[in-house]
């Protein structure tokens, strides 16, 4: 029976209403189909080309365009994109807003902000690599470009400049490390990478819950989230590939998988369930293969490993993962 | 032939349907409930998350009893018996799919799906032992084509029995090999191997009519566009016989080693190929042939200099972008002056919450992945900046 024949027998039944039957028959039908997603994608990948010609372009010709040219071109770019932006903008608001592409009834909003956010990067960089402004000091310039993004996400309520502000966050940590870089990691040149990782996922995760709980556009959470649990499972993971110490980073990996577990179970979020089977099984792995070198053994434990992972997930799908 | 019936696979559709006008506010509570109750289906299924780890935990099981099984009883065995047990493998471990599906009624469950890949794998790898284990590989030994063909069939099985797309998907790319056997010509092979898509294009669409409004529709869609898609690969020799070498010294396919009227026919045909495409696409209101479509019109703009042998610029990609742009944009705006902005029945306004959260999803995950501040480089007299390649660490890549 397909799902026609059963709108007309549930309009029939009185289960559903004519002017529903008809609304529901015409979207089975692809009555009106639509090319949203399609247009937005096509949108996206327009401002990406584009960037990355420009990049290029700026790098192949700058000498022979000269700097006053390259920084005009890249100015006005920049200037127009935001001013394109806040000259559009609703009133902000904490919650969710509807698209303000809807809102503005201009289908281009989301994607002028990316392109002002990139067309800012490209600028800055060739700034600080012409006149060296900060000395190359290059966290700092990331810091700002990171503080920059999150205001322009929290404004304009925009995924994409949100998963750039993270990312920047990210590399000024990534900055940091490099220039503390010293001596005293020589034993374990992961070191300091972790740390700063377990510290970069304990500033976005706190702002991210405070952000949250003050009501400031709640539903980012989940991308903090996302970034956060990948970012903690790979610093954790990494600790427990040490030679040395590894206790207690396999001990913080059980905690970490069994806190990723219980959220993913409680709010439905399958994701985290498979964080915490993935990483937990590469962790748990390298810890009972340590220094077994023989391949009969290796397989043994992969076989038992895998079914067991197998048993408890069927488990956990019978019982909470039916919902897609 | 399917392993599915029908009727369990219609309940499933209008169920995920169900879940979707709930979601976007076209039922009430009540009534979703209560039609909930209707489409109630006898197939277990899970969420994609737990099928991906199932997948992976399921490969990760049979891959390592059958080493097991290997290292054990037949670690000083020749290519033959060890052929003729990784063929026995390939039985059971299709055997296991067939029954894990009959038995416990898994659909789309990860188990069955690893499971059943595991059997084509193991079938070719056992075949290639068995019968070709002490012959190196040569691309003139014709009866070694038996191991691609028997991959095709049985990916073509498997599509057809337990609907994986990604089978067919298999099946498609064993085709590729198979030319390679029988003749030495270049060009040759192209087009057999178009040709061999153009034949599974003609059955797709001839059998795809009788299925516009059920639940198969989407799955020979999907099928449809690869093949397309495919068609298209086959006949743009820039794309399709990248040789990055060659690339990397600026270098591209030329005339001389296709035959020159060989080369400009396939040159008139990627210009010809994506409209027609993106025509059937939208006349049959088809989203993932007209996907298809606008990846080839792309492909075909970024190969065109390559085939003419012009140079590349470095301001291409912004014309490329350009271009991109503002078709997405006159598309959209000409859609939304139609009669409530809706034209020839197509429409660049959202209908389902589903668009939202893939465009949430692409967002997120795009924005992480673009490029950002570059990194500095180490100091030197002569000017040139580098950059990110992704993430704010963009860890020291050059533009």
């Amino acid at each position: 029976m397909t799902i026609l024949t059963r709108l007309e027998q549930w309009k029939e039944q009185g289960k559903i209403s004519s002017e529903q039957f008809a609304h529901l028959a015409g979207l089975s039908r692809q009555e009106p189909f639509s090319l949203f997603l399609e247009l937005n994608i096509l949108l996206y990948a327009g401002v990406l080309a584009f960037i990355g010609g420009l990049g290029w372009t700026v790098t192949t010709w700058s000498q022979q365009l000269g700097d006053v040219l390259v920084l005009t071109v890249l100015s006005s770019i920049l200037g127009a994109s935001f001013w394109y932006c806040f000259s559009r903008a609703p009133a902000w608001s904490a919650a969710e807003m509807a698209t303000p592409s809807t809102i503005v009834n201009s289908p281009i909003f989301d994607y002028v902000l990316y392109l002002g956010a990139l067309v800012w990067s490209l600028e800055l960089a060739y700034l600080e690599n012409r006149f060296h402004v900060l000395s190359g000091q290059w966290d700092l310039y990331l810091l700002a470009t990171a503080g920059l993004y999150f205001f322009l996400a929290y404004r304009f309520d925009n995924r994409f400049v949100l998963s750039l502000a993270l990312s920047s966050l990210a590399g000024w940590f990534g900055f940091k490390i490099s220039h503390w870089y010293g001596s005293e990691w020589a034993a374990d040149p992961d070191a300091p990478y972790r740390q700063y990782a377990l510290l970069y996922c304990l500033v976005v995760g706190i702002s991210g819950v405070l952000l949250q709980r003050r009501g400031l556009k709640p539903h980012f959470f989940g991308t903090y989230l996302n970034v956060v649990a990948n970012v903690l499972f790979w610093a954790v993971l990494s600790g427990v590939f040490n030679l040395h110490g590894y206790g207690v980073w396999f001990l913080a990996l059980l905690i970490a998988c069994g806190a990723s577990l219980a959220w993913g179970l409680t709010r439905q979020q399958f994701a985290f369930v498979a964080y915490a089977a993935m990483y937990g099984y590469v962790g748990l792995s390298s810890l009972f293969l340590r220094g077994v070198r023989d391949d009969t053994t290796i397989m043994f434990y992969f076989v038992v490993s895998g079914v067991a992972m197998l048993v408890l997930l069927v488990q956990v799908g019978r019982r909470f993962g039916r919902k897609a | 032939m399917s392993i599915y019936s029908a009727s369990s696979e219609e309940t499933l559709r209008a169920r995920k349907l169900l879940s979707a006008w709930f979601g976007d506010g076209l039922l009430t509570k009540d009534q979703y409930d209560l039609l909930e109750t209707e489409t109630l289906s006898e197939l277990r299924t899970t969420n994609i998350f737990l099928r991906l780890v199932l997948f992976l935990f399921t490969l990760v099981s049979v891959g390592a009893a059958a080493g097991l099984f290997f290292a054990v009883f037949l670690s000083r065995s020749s290519d033959q018996p060890a052929g003729v047990f990784f063929l026995i493998f390939g039985v059971i471990c299709y055997a296991a799919a067939e029954l894990v599906v009959s038995r416990f009624r898994l659909y789309r469950y990860g188990i069955e799906e690893a499971l059943a890949v595991c059997s084509i794998v193991f079938l070719c790898v056992g075949m290639h032992a068995a019968f070709f284990g002490n012959r190196s590989y040569s691309s003139e030994d014709a009866a070694q084509s038996l191991i691609p063909a028997a991959g095709v069939v049985l990916s073509l099985w498997i599509w057809r029995r337990f609907g994986f797309s990604y089978a067919f998907l298999a099946a498609m790319i064993f085709v590729v090999f198979l030319p390679g056997y029988w003749i030495s010509s270049l060009a040759v092979e192209h087009v057999m191997v178009a040709a061999l898509y153009a034949i599974g294009l003609a059955d797709v669409v001839a059998v795809r009519s009788r299925h516009r409004l059920d639940y198969l529709d989407e799955r020979y869609s999907l099928v449809e566009s690869m093949l397309w898609f495919g068609i298209y690969l086959a006949i743009n020799l820039q794309v399709s016989r990248l040789d990055f070498r060659m690339q990397a010294s600026g270098g591209s396919w030329t005339a001389p080693e296709f035959g020159r009227p060989f080369y400009w026919i396939t040159w008139v045909l990627i210009w010809c190929l994506p409209p027609m495409v993106l025509t059937r696409g939208i006349r049959q209101k088809d989203r993932f042939v007209i996907v298809a479509g606008a990846i080839m019109a792309v492909l075909t703009f970024v190969s065109n200099k390559p085939y003419l042998g012009w140079t590349r610029h470095s301001w291409d990609p912004m014309l490329l972008g350009i271009l991109l742009t503002g078709v997405a944009i006159f598309i959209r705006r000409w859609l939304d002056r139609g009669a409530e902005g809706i034209r020839y029945g197509i429409t660049a306004v959202r209908l389902s919450g589903k668009d939202q959260r893939w465009l949430n999803a692409v967002a997120s995950a795009a924005g992480l992945l673009s490029p950002q501040v570059p990194a500095p480089q180490p100091s030197d007299t002569d000017f040139h900046f580098g950059g990110g390649s992704s993430g704010g660490g963009g860890a020291g890549g050059d533009f």
